[in-house]
């Protein structure tokens, strides 16, 4: 079973529908990433798991249990930090886990220790949260969301406003707890190249609708990667190629000429070429990039091209 | 259900400003027993013997007043007339003089007014209670507990409850001790004279105090709740706190004015809130008795409460 499964969801705010018959799974052990531009739905939909909002149609169920109907069980599942995570700023940081403990069963001194260790914030916890630093916030807010060892992690831009090396330290805690504790992990941004070292898996929402859903790896190289070739004359060059290859999409660079295809076909180019009297001075594989691919997907309204290249 | 309330207590007393809230209190208190002693230090009573004799002076004063005013002045004011007529007499028949030693006794019941500063600060903390969670972004984190909506605002309302009795007792045992040092405790305390329905009963001083405070109170308990509900339902700590205020201070004053032309404002809270008025002095309109006001209070607090409720479940948490 999955961890989390959100079935055909719709929310609707003043007849306008924010989030338009979602459906998505996640399963154990794997960190999935919400991606989306600002005021697609990521947040929307993420409040929608932890119950901070509620749903027009569908259902969401935690671990088995519906976030709707069944909420206090389905929420003693997850832990989540909804963007910044806001503590009290007039206790101590061990005060606020304290304060957090009391609201759910069975959470010992020891486990908050525990907890505090993980997140390395040991020599600080019983100072005041308001001399805490955002990247130090954020931890306790991990360590907030640990205390009850849930199966569900639920984190709305989780690196907002940190620097590099706070970024580093919330992936590898991530990465070590889908790993080691086997918790599905939902993160929503709108840094892809974040995404792309966190992620397992990538939903992309646009408009209240989930487009696509694949693997990191599925999703930057499912495409055929793109070829830049640094010839002369270009001119010539281009002729041959969009005469050979009508699909290829042949486009001129400032300094060479790309083409999108297959890797096998790289000799044949080569011979060709050569025949013809080309000259050339090098080929390079272009990998695209996440948000190449994101930007692909999310400027050319509902993905038409993406499904049209990868389907190819 | 205990540890919520906990949480809720704990979110309050660490906070500065209840402490400079409760400081303000006890301040108050004192500086008001400063101001009794000196005055009491002015005048020593000279005249401890001719009571009774001053007494009759100014009973046959206030009768000749009663006599001019009557039938074109306010009933309340011809009713207080009679009240202090009523009371002489009875103090000169039976002997009680009116000039016994200040005791702690009345300094409490002189420091009685300053319920109404307990009764602010409890509106305050009930306009905050649920607005500030709110404000700080931490309803985020609270409302993702494995406990109800529901379950969290009947402890939150308790918690304005218990902080409500905290200042209150906080109120009267700072006033009962500030009294005992600065005016002693009286070996046999003379009782208070209330008068109601035309005659005068005698009533032992410690339950006239203590049932003062509490009915008292029950307006500043209704204020709060309203508070409160506002605080749930619109999420703004100074309209909450504005509007109760404005309530709390022209309320009575509104109400005793359209109870001049209509008889339905019985039904508005504030002519109910202070039940003060079936013990000592007249009701607002006429034929109002205490059960009455009880069951109108009891409406409106299920009112506030199940809005405060419906909207607080409901809403979505958004921002």
């Amino acid at each position: 079973m999955s961890a989390i499964q959100i079935q055909s969801v719709s929310k609707v705010i003043k007849g306008k529908k924010i989030i338009d018959s979602l459906s998505l799974e996640v399963h154990k052990g794997e960190v999935f990433g919400l991606l989306g531009p600002n005021g697609a739905g990521k947040t929307t939909t993420i409040r929608m798991i932890v119950g901070l909002i509620s749903m027009t149609e569908g259902d969401i169920k935690i671990a088995g249990s519906s976030i709707k109907t069944d909420f206090e069980k389905a929420i003693s599942r997850i832990g989540a930090i909804i963007e910044n995570p806001e503590m009290y700023k007039f206790l101590s940081g061990y005060q606020n886990l304290l304060h957090f403990s009391r609201m759910s069963k069975g959470i010992s001194k020891k486990k908050i220790e525990e907890v505090v260790e993980l997140v390395g914030l040991k020599n600080r916890i019983h100072e005041k949260v308001k001399t805490y630093s955002l990247g130090m916030r954020q931890r306790l807010g991990l360590a907030q969301c640990l205390l009850h060892d849930p199966d569900v992690l639920i984190l709305d831009e989780p690196t907002n406003g940190l620097d590099p090396a706070g970024i580093r330290e919330i992936r590898d805690h991530l990465r070590m707890l889908a790993r080691e504790k086997n918790m599905a992990i939902i993160v929503s941004s709108h840094l892809l190249s974040e995404m792309e070292m966190m992620c397992d898996r990538i939903g992309i929402i646009q408009q209240g609708k989930l487009l696509n859903v694949q693997s990191v790896q599925e999703f930057v190289q499912s495409t055929n990667p793109i070829f830049e070739l640094e010839v002369e004359p270009k001119e010539k060059a281009i002729t041959i190629l969009k005469h050979s290859y009508p699909e290829g999409k042949v486009e001129e660079k400032e300094k060479a000429v790309t083409i999108l295809i297959e890797k096998k076909e790289i000799p044949n180019i080569v011979k060709k070429l050569v025949e013809k009297n080309v000259h050339i001075y090098g080929i390079k594989e272009k990998r695209r990039t996440l948000e190449e691919s994101f930007l692909e997907l999310t400027t050319n309204g509902e993905g038409s091209k993406y499904d049209q290249v990868s389907t190819k | 259900m205990i540890k919520l309330v906990q949480n809720e207590l704990i979110k309050i007393f660490y906070r500065v400003g209840t402490y400079v809230m409760i400081g303000l209190l006890l301040l108050m208190v004192l500086i008001t027993g400063g101001f009794m002693k000196y005055q009491e230090s002015q005048t020593l009573d000279a005249n401890q013997q001719s009571w009774k004799n001053e007494l009759s002076v100014q009973n046959e004063q206030l009768k000749k007043d009663l006599a001019e005013m009557k039938g074109h002045a306010p009933k309340d004011q011809i009713e207080y007339l009679e009240k202090q007529i009523a009371i002489n007499e009875y103090r000169i028949q039976n002997n009680l003089s009116p000039n016994e030693n200040y005791s702690m006794w009345d300094f409490v019941a002189d420091a009685s007014p300053f319920i109404e500063f307990a009764g602010l600060f409890t509106i305050i903390i009930a306009a905050g209670i649920v607005a500030s969670e709110f404000n700080w972004g931490t309803i985020k984190l609270l409302l993702i507990r494995p406990i109800s909506r529901k379950k969290i605002l009947i402890s939150k309302y308790i918690t304005v409850i218990l902080f409500a009795l905290f200042m209150l007792f906080v109120l009267f045992s700072f006033a009962t001790f500030v009294g005992a040092v600065l005016f002693g405790v009286p070996d046999q305390s003379s009782p208070y004279l209330l008068y109601t329905d035309g005659k005068v009963i005698e009533q032992p001083i410690v339950v006239y105090l203590i049932t003062t405070f509490l009915l008292k109170y029950v307006n500043t308990i209704m204020l709060a709740t309203m508070a409160f509900m506002i605080s749930a339902v619109f999420r703004n700590n100074s309209l909450a706190i504005g509007l109760s205020l404005f309530l709390m201070l022209m309320g009575s004053q509104i109400t005793r004015m359209i109870a001049i032309k209509y008889d339905w404002a019985k039904y508005l809270l504030f002519a109910n809130t202070d039940l003060m008025q079936y013990i000592e002095g007249t009701p607002i309109v006429e034929g109002m008795t205490m059960t009455f006001s009880v069951t109108m209070l009891i409406i409106y607090f299920i009112l506030f409460q199940a809005l405060a409720h419906y909207v607080f479940q409901k809403r979505d948490v958004a921002a």
